[in-house]
C-alpha cells in the first residue's frame, strides 16, 4: 500500500488563523514530503503549538487551506476524523489518561476507533510497549511512572493507531533532564523507521540528527526554513540569530 | 403523653413493611437523577443553543420547591391523558428533581478535567460519544463522588414526601397508625430512627465507594 501513499504528507498554503482580533498565524506555506523530518522552533508565543494543531485540528483555521494525505481540512467532520486516523500526537504533559492502565491507554482507540479485537489491540500495544522499552509496565496506571516513561508509552498510544504522520509539541520539556534521552531516542529510532515526522522541539542534537529542515517561527510567521546544520551555525534571518544566541 | 417502648415495638414492622417503597424509590430516584443530570449536562457543552436551554432548565428545576413539582406532576399530568402510578410519579419527580443539582456538580467534576484530556482523545480519533464515555465519565465520577453521594443521601431522605400523593411508605404508614391511634410520638420517633439509619448506611456506603476511587491511581 506504500505506493498508493501521496507523496505530500502535509501542505499548508496561506494559512492564518485569528484568536479573535488576536492573529496568531499569518500566511504559512509549508509542505511536508513523505518521510520528511521537520523540527520547528522559535520563541515561546510564536504559534509553533497552534501551527501543528492546525493540522490534526484541535485548532481550526480560518484562511488558506490546509491538506493532509489527500484530504483536505474543512468543518466537515468526517474529513476531521480522517485526518486525525493518520495523525498521531504527542503533547508537552503527555496527556495519558489516568484511570486506564497503560496497556489500556495503548488499546482504546484501536478498538473503538480502527474497530480492532481486544486480542488483536493488546498484541500490536504490547509490540509497541517493547519498542519503547517499557512492556513491563502495561499493567501499571500512568501515575506509577517516571515523566520519561509515560511520554514514552503516548508515544506507543499514538503508534497503536499506525499514524502516518506524527506531530510532537515538545515532548521533552516537561521532562526532568535525565529523562530527556530516553525519550529523544524513541523519537529518533521512529525517524530511522521513516515516519513523517513534525517535531516542535529546541533539541538541537535531535534536530541535527534527524531533522531534514528546521524551521523557524516568530510571530506567527515561518521566518526562517534552512538545513539543521546551517540553521545552528549560519542562520539567515536576524530573528533567528537573536533566537539561538539566547537559547545557546 | 409518654414515650411507649412496646407500642414502639410493635408498630416497627408495619413500618417497615414500606421500607422497600423507600429503597425502590431511593434507588431508581438516585440512578435516573444522575442518568438526567449528566445528559442535561452534556447536551449544556454542546452548543449554543444547548447551552441556554439547559441552564433554563437547570435553573427552573432548582428554584422551584420539590413538593410543588411532585404536586405538579401527581395532577397535571393526568389531564394530558398520562395517569401513572404514584410511585412512579414521585421517582420521576425526586430524578427530575436532582438531577438539576447533580448537573451542576457533574458541571464541576468535569471542568476539573485537564483540556489536555479532550485533546488527547481527539488526536486519537476519538468520536464524541466514545470521548464521554471512556474519557470524560470515569474521571468525572472520581471527581463527583462526595458531593454526589450527599445528594442521594439528600434525595432518600425526601422520599417521605412521596406521602403527599398517596404513596404508601414508611412516612404514611406512620401517619395512617397516628391516626387510627392518636399517638404520634412512637410513629414519628420510628420512621426517624428508620431514616437515620439508612442515611448512615448511605453515607458510609458512599464514603466506601470515594475512599476506593481516591486510592485507585491517579496521573502523577
Ligand atoms: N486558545 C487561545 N486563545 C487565545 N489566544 C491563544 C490561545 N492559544 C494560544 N493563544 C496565543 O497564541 C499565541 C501562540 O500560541 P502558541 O501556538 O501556543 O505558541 P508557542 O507554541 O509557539 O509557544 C500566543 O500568544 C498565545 O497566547
Ligand atoms: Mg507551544
Amino acid at each position: 500500500m506504500q505506493s498508493a501513499l501521496p507523496p505530500i504528507a502535509v501542505a499548508l498554503s496561506n494559512v492564518s488563523k485569528w484568536y479573535g482580533k488576536f492573529q496568531v498565524l499569518t500566511d504559512i506555506n509549508l509542505t511536508v514530503k513523505r518521510g520528511e523530518k521537520i523540527v520547528i522552533c522559535g520563541p515561546s508565543g510564536s504559534g509553533k503549538s497552534t501551527m501543528i494543531r492546525c493540522i490534526n485540528r484541535l485548532e481550526g483555521h480560518q484562511r488558506g487551506k490546509i491538506v493532509v494525505g489527500d484530504t483536505e481540512l474543512t468543518n466537515d467532520l468526517k474529513k476531521v476524523d480522517e485526518v486525525r486516523r493518520d495523525v498521531g500526537m504527542v503533547f508537552q504533559h503527555f496527556n495519558l489518561f489516568p484511570h486506564l492502565t497503560i496497556l489500556q491507554n495503548c488499546t482504546l482507540a484501536p478498538i473503538w476507533v480502527r474497530k480492532m479485537s481486544r486480542r488483536d489491540a493488546e498484541e500490536v500495544a504490547m509490540d509497541y510497549l517493547q519498542r519503547v522499552k517499557i512492556p513491563e509496565q502495561a499493567h501499571k496506571y500512568p501515575g506509577q511512572l517516571s515523566g520519561g516513561q509515560q511520554q514514552r508509552v503516548a508515544i506507543a498510544r499514538s503508534l497503536c493507531m499506525n499514524p502516518k504522520i506524527m506531530l510532537f509539541d515538545e515532548p521533552t520539556s516537561a521532562l526532568d533532564p535525565e529523562m530527556v534521552k530516553e525519550v529523544l531516542d524513541t523519537m529518533v529510532s521512529l525517524a530511522s523507521d521513516g515516519m513523517t515526522m513534525l517535531c516542535v522541539t529546541h533539541e538541537m542534537g535531535f534536530a541535527r540528527e534527524v531533522a531534514d529542515r528546521v524551521i523557524f517561527m516568530d510571530a506567527g510567521q515561518i521566518v526562517e526554513t534552512n538545513a539543521p546544520e546551517a540553521f545552528f551555525s549560519t542562520p539567515q534571518h536576524p530573528r533567528s540569530k537573536l533566537f539561538l544566541s539566547q537559547i545557546l | 403523653m409518654t414515650f411507649d417502648p412496646e407500642f414502639a415495638l410493635s408498630i416497627l414492622p408495619r413500618i417497615l413493611s414500606t421500607i422497600t417503597t423507600t429503597l425502590f424509590a431511593t434507588i431508581i430516584g438516585c440512578m435516573g437523577a444522575a442518568a438526567l443530570g449528566f445528559l442535561w449536562e452534556i447536551v449544556r457543552r454542546s452548543s449554543k443553543p444547548g447551552r441556554y436551554t439547559m441552564r433554563f432548565l437547570i435553573d427552573f428545576i432548582r428554584s422551584t420547591p420539590l413538593l410543588v413539582q411532585i404536586y405538579f406532576f401527581y395532577f397535571v399530568l393526568p389531564e394530558y391523558g398520562l395517569t401513572l402510578p404514584g410511585l412512579v410519579v414521585g421517582v420521576l419527580a425526586l430524578s427530575l428533581y436532582y438531577s438539576g443539582y447533580l448537573a451542576e456538580v457533574f458541571k464541576g467534576g468535569i471542568d476539573s478535567i485537564p483540556a489536555g484530556q479532550f485533546e488527547a482523545a481527539k488526536a486519537l480519533g476519538l468520536s464524541r460519544l466514545q470521548l464521554i464515555m471512556f474519557v470524560i465519565a470515569p474521571q468525572m465520577l472520581r471527581n463527583v463522588a462526595a458531593p454526589m453521594g450527599n445528594y442521594f443521601v439528600s434525595l432518600l431522605k425526601a422520599t417521605p414526601y412521596l406521602a403527599i400523593i398517596a404513596v404508601p411508605e414508611m412516612l404514611s404508614v406512620a401517619l395512617e397508625i397516628a391516626s387510627e391511634t392518636f399517638r404520634y410520638t412512637e410513629p414519628m420517633t420510628v420512621v426517624g430512627i428508620i431514616f437515620l439509619t439508612l442515611a448512615l448506611c448511605f453515607s458510609g456506603l458512599v464514603k466506601v465507594i470515594e475512599s476506593r476511587l481516591r486510592l485507585s491511581p491517579k496521573a502523577g
